[in-house]
Order: structure tokens, then sequence, then C-alpha cells
């Protein structure tokens, strides 16, 4: 009997490509930094510790930030409609499509010794901590938002009304009920966050050159030492990358969001 | 207690105008209605969870400005919407104050039947444990009113009667006041001290289930009902037309009828199937309607037999399956329909 053809076959022929294509550089780079010096001599170097050190500190706080603006601004959107929320909506994606130096342009303007925002902040954010939270945090906030926005919207806003009938006031709705059913996209969107802030490069560099963060720590390196120097760095960045979306893909786990 | 007055809510396009009943402590209202009458929109207005204008007054107490949680209103749906992320126990104690949260849940759930499941969590559950654990929610609180959206209609029969009882108990327990939303008349006529028909927004007819069913206000309130004999044609009065109702007769297709009427002019004909009576020659009885037919379909229904015929006019007549076998019944038979002029509403 003539068998119909499956799209199986080519699939996994893409699939594969695609893997390769994606795992070739991460291998090749692991590799290299057990040639040098390996991820345990990285780690020795007082000045790649502390600009890991920051870049971690730098992410959680801006991740922290994230979620207690992000989560109700996700919830905002996915429960209501508001005159400007596409503008909003449209405000959210824009860090993700600028090249980030643009972004860090932007913050400067905004948030620079000169502006208005900046002295309200106290001398602004250039060369300052304070500027690396801030670059992190608009480049990695979509994220968050985006996976708050989306573990609300499965939930069924009728769970919240009867939660109402029964006592519970909004608050006490959302916290006892949308929150802890949403919990598993946000915070999918937290790590997800959380890994773009550690990555960011272009806005940091722009804003906050010194204290160096991990990425900028790596660029310097392979500026003024070339491969030998970035590669161990580097390949450190690359190994909790993987961590974080292994962790991230135990979190994307389905659960049920409705009664 | 709860009292509506003039109550208007919106939904969408939808707007439900003008409702007005009173649920006294107790007393249980079931409201049945086409689908888009309103039904659902009337118990989220009167629950807090869609603006109203009007007054929603709950043991005396103004309500119409208050959010929901503070209307002492409990609400089930036909899905019961448990929270899935909680066991029944922690559904059922949901929002209640720390101090006797358990003794609570324990009454609440043992009313309602479900005191086994407490430690369950409800992707678990058969959907008649879902209703039971969704009704001991709502009471825990002890509310003043339960407002109830068709809670059984996704149900099997038998489980429907089951939880009927335990509704009837845990009212009963609370003497709360029951709103109940559903489209099984038969379920309305078994638990209601009231019914209430919603159409097109507005509450068509309210009052004790037996008149509504003896005496619908409309076609729509006959249908649904369950008058299954409804003819359209003229209404003339056969002399005064005061006091209301008065005796008139309806002519349509060549036949004409005799009822009690309450207007004139175009209208229907309201008649019950159980109402007519047959027979293979004309009788003498105090029956003023008797109309010649011809038998069209026998449907056994149960102990009874649906018997249409042809009298000019379509007729429906319910009839016990003993009856229909001694007058041999059979579609041709030659027979006459005999129904009294109060058994027939002009409307």
């Amino acid at each position: 009997m003539a068998r119909s053809p499956s799209p199986a076959g080519p699939a996994a022929v893409a699939g594969a490509l695609v893997v390769l294509f994606l795992a070739a550089p991460v291998v090749a780079l692991l590799a290299e930094a057990a040639g040098w010096r390996g991820l345990g001599a990285a780690l020795a170097d007082p000045a790649v510790r502390g600009a890991f050190f920051l870049t971690f500190l730098c992410a959680t706080a801006a991740t922290a930030v994230g979620a207690l603006a992000g989560v109700p601004l996700g919830y905002l959107l996915a429960r209501r409609d508001f005159h400007g929320k596409r503008w909003v909506e449209g405000l959210l994606e824009l860090p993700v499509v600028i090249p980030h130096p643009v972004a860090g342009i932007a913050i400067l303007l905004a948030f620079g010794r000169a502006a208005p925002l900046g002295r309200l902040l106290g001398g602004g954010v250039v060369g300052a901590p304070l500027g690396i939270v801030a670059c992190m945090l608009f480049v990695s906030l979509p994220f968050l938002v985006s996976g708050a926005r989306e573990g609300f919207a499965l939930v069924d806003p009728r769970l919240e009304a009867i939660a109402r009938t029964l006592g519970a006031g909004p608050a006490g709705a959302a916290f006892g009920v949308a929150l802890p059913l949403a919990a598993r996209p946000i915070l999918s969107g937290a790590v997800l966050m959380w890994a773009r802030a550690v990555s960011e490069f272009g806005s940091i560099a722009i804003v906050t050159y010194h204290p160096k963060v991990a990425s900028i720590l790596v660029y310097d390196r392979f500026t003024t030492s070339g491969l030998p120097g970035a590669v161990p760095p580097a390949a450190l960045l690359v190994a909790v990358a993987l961590a974080a979306f292994v962790a991230l893909r135990g979190l994307a786990r389905p659960v049920a969001t409705r009664s | 207690m709860i009292r509506i007055e003039g109550l208007a809510a919106r939904r969408g396009t939808f707007a439900l105008r003008d409702v007005s009943l009173e649920v006294p402590a107790g007393a249980h209202l079931a409201l049945v209605g086409p689908s888009g009458a309103g039904k659902t929109t009337l118990l989220d207005a009167i629950a807090g969870l869609l603006p109203a204008e009007g007054r929603i007054v709950v043991d005396g107490r103004e309500v119409t400005c208050e959010p929901p949680e503070r209307r002492r209103l409990g609400l089930v749906t036909q899905d019961a919407l448990l929270f899935p992320h909680l066991t029944v126990g922690g559904n059922i104690g949901f929002a209640l104050p720390r101090a006797g949260r358990g003794a609570a849940v324990e009454e609440a759930a043992r009313l309602a039947g479900c005191a086994h499941l407490l430690a369950r969590r409800p992707d678990g559950l058969s959907g008649g444990e879902r209703q039971r654990v969704a009704l001991a929610r709502a009471v825990a609180r002890r509310p003043a009113a339960l407002l109830l959206d068709e809670p059984f209609g996704a149900l099997d029969a038998p489980v429907r009667r089951e939880l009927r009882a335990a509704l009837a108990a845990l009212a009963r327990a609370g003497g709360t006041s029951v709103l109940h939303v559903t489209h099984d008349l038969e379920e309305a006529l078994a638990l209601a001290d009231q019914l209430g028909v919603l159409e097109g927004g507005r509450l068509a007819q309210l009052g004790r289930p037996a008149d509504i069913v003896r005496r619908p206000a409309s076609p729509v309130v006959a249908a649904l009902v369950g008058t299954e004999n409804l003819l359209a044609g003229e209404i003339t009065a056969e002399g005064a037309t005061a006091p209301v109702p008065f005796p008139a007769r309806l002519r349509t297709a060549g036949v004409e009828l005799r009822g009690l009427a309450t207007r004139q002019g175009p209208g229907y004909a309201a008649l019950r199937a159980t109402d007519v009576t047959l027979s293979r020659e004309p009788l003498r009885s105090s029956a003023l309607n008797r109309l010649p037919g011809t038998v069209r379909a026998l449907a056994p229904e149960g102990p009874l037999v649906r018997v249409t015929i042809d009298a000019g006019v379509p007729l429906v007549a319910l009839v016990t399956r003993e009856s229909a076998d001694t007058l041999g019944l059979v579609p041709g038979t030659s027979v006459y329909a005999h129904f009294k002029a109060s058994a027939v509403h002009l409307l």
C-alpha cells in the first residue's frame, strides 16, 4: 500500500539545521573556554567576579522593580480597555525593536545629569549602577509585562467576579485568585526579563561603561586582550544563560488556569 | 430578603429595563426566559458585577452602589467556577474571616453533602460534586440571598434531583432567599414559591407558578411554561369587557374558540394539552369548545401519549395510554376535542 508523504522527514531535517546553527557557536565557545583557562579560571579573576556580581545584582534589581510595576500593568492590559491602550502596548514593544545603543542615548537624554528626571534621581544615571538598572529595565521589561499579560488573560475573569461575591475586595480577588493562577507565566516572564537584563550590552555601553557589567567586560577584554581574554567570561555568561533557560522550561509546564 | 425596584442595566447592546421583584426571607423565586432574555444580566447586576440603575435592597439595606463584596449575596453559576488552585476546603473557606473559618467550612460542606471532599482539588471532581462545593462555598458566608444561574443545567437528571434537595436544605437551614435562573420548568415548579418570566430584558410576568402556568400573560410566556397550543386569531368580546378577564371568542382559520380574554383585537389562544379531552363521539358536557378533527400523529411520553390532531387548526392533546387504547387512537382516527372556555386564555 502506498504511504502518504509525511511532513516529519523534512521538518526533522530543518529542525536539525536550526539546532546545529544555534548550538555550534555555544559549543565552540564552551570548548574554547575549557581549552584556555576554563570557567573556573574565569571565576578566579576578581574583575570577572565583580562584573558578574554587579550584573546579577542589577539584573535582579531591575527584575524586582519590573515585577512591582510590570505585573499590575500586565493585569491592566489583560483585563481592561482604556484610552491609549494601543499606545502603551506599542511603547512596550519599542525596546525590542530599536537598536539598544539608541535606547542608551534615549535613557541618557531622559535620565542624564542635565535632564529633569535625572536630577530628580539625584544626579542622573550616568556612570552609576542606577544607570545599569535603568538600561536593563528599559530593554527587558517588555518580557515580564508580556508574560504577566498573557498569564492574566488565561485566567477566567469570572473567577475573580465570584471571589468578589464571596467577600474579597478587588485586591483580594487579584492576589487570591488571579495572581496565583497567572504565577507560572509571570515567573517565566521574570526569568526571561532577568536573562535579557544579564545579556544587555548596547544601552549600558552608552550610559554606564564603568563600573563594568559582564557584557561590557567581555567586550573590553576582547578589544584589549583579544580572544584569550574574552572567551572565559563569555563562556561563563553563556553557561548562566543556559541555566536560566533550563529553569524557564521547568516553569513553562502547562497549568490549569480555569475552573 | 431581596427587593429590586426599577432595575436597569446594560451589557453590550442588550438592555435590561425596569425589573422589579421581591423575594422574602426564605422564599424561592425562579426566573425563566428564552435565551438572551437577560436572566444572567439581571443576576450579575444584582450581584454588583454590572453597573445598574434602580434600587437593590438586601435585608432592608440598599446595596445598589455597594461593591459585590459588601452585598451579602452568594452567586452560583452553571459551571461552578471553583478556584482551580485551591482545595475544596480552600474554596469553601475563601475570604472567610480566619476566626471560625474551619467550623464554617465544615458546616457548609456537611449541609451541601461534600464534607468528604474537603482535601480534594476541583479538577478531580464530578459535575455534581463541583456544584455541591459551589453551593457550600456560596452559603458558607451566610448570605442574605443566593443567586443561582442555571446551577444544575449541565447535570444528569438523578444528580439534579439530589442537588435540588441539597439546595432546599441549605436555603431552609440559613433562612436564605433564593433567586434562581433556570431553563427547566419542572425544576422551577418543584422548588419555587414564585415564578418570574423574563422576555426581551423585561419582566413579562411574575406570580405564583400555578397561576402563570394557568394564565400566561403573553405568547412567549405561554410557550415557556409549556402551553402546547398557541393559536393566532382575532379576539372579540361576547359581551361586556369588564371585569377582566371577560368571556370572548377567537376566530382563526374558520375555527372559533371560546375563552377568557383581557383585551380585544389580534391575539392568541393559549391552551394546555392536558386540558384537551378526546372522544370518538360528540359528548354532552359543560365544555363550551368542541372541535371535530383527525388524529395525525401519536407520540408516547412516559405514561402519557401526545396526540396531534388536525381540527382545522393544529391541536395537541395529552391523554393517558389507557385512554388512547380505549379510544383506539391511530393516525387517521376521527375524534372530537373538547375543552372548557376557562382553559382557553385569549392573550
